[in-house]
């Protein structure tokens, strides 16, 4: 909806988000959430026992509590296109203390598999991947790990694809298998050229 | 015999016919069940009736063609519809078509006979025919309402119902309701307030009542409360008029420190026995009648000085210490002592304090003592849910985080503290105090309970008036999911707390943590109004925990026979429309042992069970339905198998003409067919549902229309 009025854009933003009922409500996405995250997410009594268990609700303007609001509602675009919703560390405080025996990270997780449908994901994960597809680890072994495995008596790489490479191309198979590496290649090339 | 059925074909209504006097040899001694038609050659008749029940039943079926197939059932003499067949014209239907057509049953297809059997079965008798002529069709609950969107198979099974139960008619006995003699006499497990409340009714009924307490003294949860909201009563002060009042009632006979150990019979004629715990304190009137004139326990208190062993005082939520020979709390009725005599080292000091009084018996044995009773009230109670199992809370792992009864302990004038609310850590008085409603209730983690405890939002808010009242410059936070203030007066009270300064956070306490060194606790929630995460440092935590039933309640309602919802709580007869009474004739249900509730409502139900539990025993005698087993004497071999079967122990082995047979105490049985499904030689014949009855239903089911 076009104002005629004019006014700034913060305002006009603002406004937008107050209305209650927004056109992006799909009357689908609850389904969909629910089938990924395998979760009753519909029956969330919004008591706030997740965002008050939430290690990153304090550090970040993440609200879980908000994103399983937006699952009942149905707001998908809200949802998907929040970047907070990158933001969950997965510990499972919410899962371990919800009322409603929900499990609200499962629902994030749900989530964030739909966004990536839509390519919203941020760089920084699909470098996770990129990682994941070439050494077998997210976080790979560096000079400063392997130092300190040495003092504390420990091979300097652990018996992973580390220690055993010839494993990272079953890694690799099934990263292509979900066609995730190359996914990760265009979005990242898209990104930054 | 159904194989032999299906064979004969066009013999099968002939075979029907003949059924009723072949199989149903009527045992000599029963009264109730008359011989069918004893002899004459009555034409059998019945009735079809169906019900639109508006357009309950017609909206979903073809009522025409379901009447049109009524009219080619065998055995069928009538047929006939209308729109509600329970109204009064509906009602006249029946009685009219039953006397022009000379019918012998009534069939009526409708809702559940739970709903409407009584009704039709008047309408049978007022037609001049045996009520027990009367069978049930239901077309509605298990038909119309299931089967809303497919007219024409609910059309179909409207006709199978109703060929089934015209099968069954056409074969059904008179039968005569027996009456049995009510005890004059009522039992009431249980002396809170719901239990003394309830046994005082019944006794200015005139009505003797012996009222069973498992604890030493009677008074309940609600004696160990400090105020009681929304009026702010002092709890003890309303309730100990009402504790004396039970201690001196002439129709009341108190037992304290006893439980019921053993339940047998029925309504009208429960035989009870009751365990009373040693006790190892004669009362004067004990004492009395053991020749010790001017002996037993006055109350003085003077062996309780030199008894050496000191336990947690239970009343005092262990806050406060107790001896061996103890009272729990000075308001006690009866003013008894009573020893622990899991804790008693029997040292004997207490029997030289108490001198010439030879109050005291060191040597006291559990005695069981057997009471007759006409009818009997459940007033079992609740216990506090073990909310140290939500670990998230830190109860009992954090000195200052205390539940709520021991909240009300502390803040009562004659608790542990003199009414001094303070912290346990440092006995410092608390300037920021927590309150965490919904501790453990509304929760389906399996770890808590699903449902909602009721009053522990208004106790919450009385909890925060009363340290505003006590602690100058405090401030309370109440953390909440919803404040559910119901009841008279609760919204204005709820109204009176906010004015008074307590703060209300939205958002359910998502975990404690102590400051391990000044021993603050630090509050975790989201304010789910400003939808930001709280971290909120207090001195002081209450949690609001649920309620559950009391450990023993299980035990209790098996004696009775009382079942349970999946929550533990006792289930009533009706939610709505029976919610004193039980599946249990003469027995009900009184205060929180049904379901949480707050005073008023225990109250309430306590005054209902009682009026409930005192029409059988005004009435004198009441009716039993005569659906009860009989033996056919000449076919019972005398093997006994049946009478370890019964669950109701109605049956016995009795000599007769020199051998052993069965015989059934009618008042006691339940007609549940235990014995008759079971007995090898088919000598047992259930009134109303006997094989022969069941055998035509499931053929007429199995064969269809076909003949």
């Amino acid at each position: 909806m076009v104002r005629k009025k004019g006014y700034p854009e913060a305002l006009e933003k603002k406004l937008r988000d107050q209305r209650y009922y927004r056109e992006d409500s799909n009357p689908e996405f609850l389904p969909k959430v629910k089938a990924i995250s395998r979760t009753i997410a519909h029956m969330c009594f919004q008591c706030g026992t997740c965002t008050g268990s939430c290690p990153s609700a304090p550090r970040s303007t993440y609200r879980i509590r908000q994103f399983m609001r937006r699952a009942v509602l149905g707001l998908e675009n809200e949802a998907l296109t929040d970047p907070d919703l990158w933001l969950c560390t997965t510990c499972y405080s919410c899962t371990d203390r919800c009322p409603r025996d929900i499990a609200p990270t499962d629902v994030i997780m749900a989530m964030r598999n739909l966004a990536f449908k839509r390519d919203i994901i941020p760089v920084n994960f699909l470098k996770t991947v990129q990682a994941i597809y070439s050494s077998g680890h997210g976080v790979p072994n560096n000079d400063v790990n392997r130092a300190a495995r040495e003092r504390l008596g420990l091979t300097r790489d652990p018996p992973t694809t580390h220690m055993y490479p010839e494993y990272i191309k079953g890694i690799q198979t099934i990263l292509n298998h979900y066609n995730l590496k190359a996914n990760a290649d265009r979005i990242v090339k898209e990104r930054e050229g | 015999m159904m194989a032999e059925k299906k064979k004969a074909g066009s013999k099968k209504m002939e075979a029907k016919k003949e059924t009723p006097k072949q199989a149903a040899p009527v045992p000599k001694k029963a009264p109730a069940t008359a011989a069918p038609a004893s002899g004459k050659k009555e034409q059998t008749r019945i009735g079809v009736f169906i019900c639109h029940c508006g357009t309950n039943i017609a909206g979903s079926m073809n009522i025409e063609a379901v009447q049109e197939y009524a009219k080619t059932i065998p055995n069928v003499g009538y047929v006939d519809n209308y729109k509600y067949m329970c109204s009064m014209p509906g009602q006249a239907v029946i009685n009219k078509a039953i006397k022009d057509n000379k019918l012998t049953g009534v069939v009526v297809a409708a809702c559940s006979p739970r709903l409407h059997e009584p009704t039709f079965r008047t309408a049978t008798k007022e037609g001049g025919l045996n009520p027990f002529r009367f069978e049930m069709a239901n077309i509605r609950e298990q038909n119309s309402w299931v089967h809303m969107h497919d007219q024409e198979g609910s059309t179909e099974k409207a006709k199978d119902a109703i060929r089934i139960a015209v099968a069954k008619a056409s074969l059904l006995q008179d039968l005569f309701p027996k009456a049995v003699p009510v005890e004059h006499a009522a039992m009431v497990v249980g002396a809170g307030v719901a239990g003394m409340q309830a046994a005082l009714d019944l006794a200015a009924a005139g009505i003797k009542t012996y009222l069973i307490e498992s604890q030493p003294s009677i008074g309940g949860r609600m004696s160990q409360l400090d105020k009681t909201f929304p009026t702010l009563d002092c709890s003890q002060c309303i309730l100990t008029p009402k504790m004396v009042d039970v201690g001196r009632a002439a129709n009341i006979e108190l037992m304290t420190y006893s439980e019921v150990d053993a339940v047998e019979g029925y309504i009208g004629n429960f035989d009870v026995t009751i365990r009373k715990k040693a006790r190892g304190v004669l009362s004067m009137p004990e004492a009395e009648a053991k020749g010790m004139v001017g002996g037993g326990c006055n109350g003085c208190g003077d062996c309780e000085a030199p008894c050496p062993v000191i336990k947690p005082n239970e009343f005092e939520v262990g806050m406060k210490p107790r001896k061996a020979i103890y009272i729990s709390h000075p308001q006690v009725v009866p003013l008894l002592y009573t020893i622990d005599f899991d804790s008693c080292i029997k040292c004997g000091l207490c029997v030289t304090a108490c001198g010439e009084k030879k109050a005291i018996d060191l040597e006291a044995k559990d005695e069981f003592v057997k009471v007759k009773v006409g009818t009997a009230i459940l007033a079992t109670g609740y216990d506090m849910f073990p909310v140290e199992k939500k670990t998230e809370w830190g109860y009992k792992k954090f000195e200052n985080v205390i539940s709520s009864l021991e909240f009300e302990r502390l803040i009562c004038a004659s608790g542990p503290t003199s009414g001094h609310i303070i912290r346990p850590s440092d006995g410092e008085t608390p300037k920021r105090v927590a309150f965490v409603l919904c501790a453990g209730s509304r929760d389906n983690t399996g770890n808590g309970k699903p449902y909602c405890s009721r009053f522990c939002c208004m106790y919450s808010l009385k909890h925060a008036h009363q340290i505003y009242e006590k602690i100058p410059g405090v401030q309370s936070y109440l953390f909440y999911m919803d404040i559910r203030s119901f009841g008279k007066m609760y919204e204005e009270f709820y109204y009176r707390i906010q004015d008074e300064g307590a703060k209300f956070i939205r958002g359910r306490v998502a975990n404690i943590l102590e400051d391990p060194a000044t021993k603050n606790l630090h509050v975790y929630t989201d304010d789910t109004l400003l939808n930001r995460p709280v971290d909120m440092e207090v001195d002081l935590v209450v949690l609001a925990a649920a309620v559950q039933p009391k450990e023993d309640t299980d035990r209790t309602r098996k004696l009775f026979g009382v079942s349970c919802s999946m929550d533990g709580w006792l289930l009533e007869a009706h939610p709505k429309l029976n919610p004193c009474g039980t599946t249990t004739a003469g027995v009900f249900l009184a205060g929180v042992c049904q379901g949480p509730k707050d005073i008023p409502d225990t109250v309430a139900s306590a005054e209902g069970a009682a009026s409930a539990a005192s029409i059988p025993i005004h009435m004198g005698e009441v009716e039993l339905e005569p659906y009860f087993a009989t033996c056919i004497e000449e076919k019972c071999a005398g093997c006994g198998m049946c009478v370890n079967l019964c669950p109701y122990s109605a049956l016995a082995l009795v000599e007769k003409e020199g051998r052993q047979v069965m015989e059934v105490t009618e008042a006691k049985c339940k007609g549940c067919g235990t014995c008759g499904g079971f007995c090898p030689g088919g000598a047992i014949w259930m009134n109303h549902f006997a094989t022969p009855q069941i055998v035509a239903q499931i053929d007429a089911f199995l064969l269809g229309g076909e003949q």
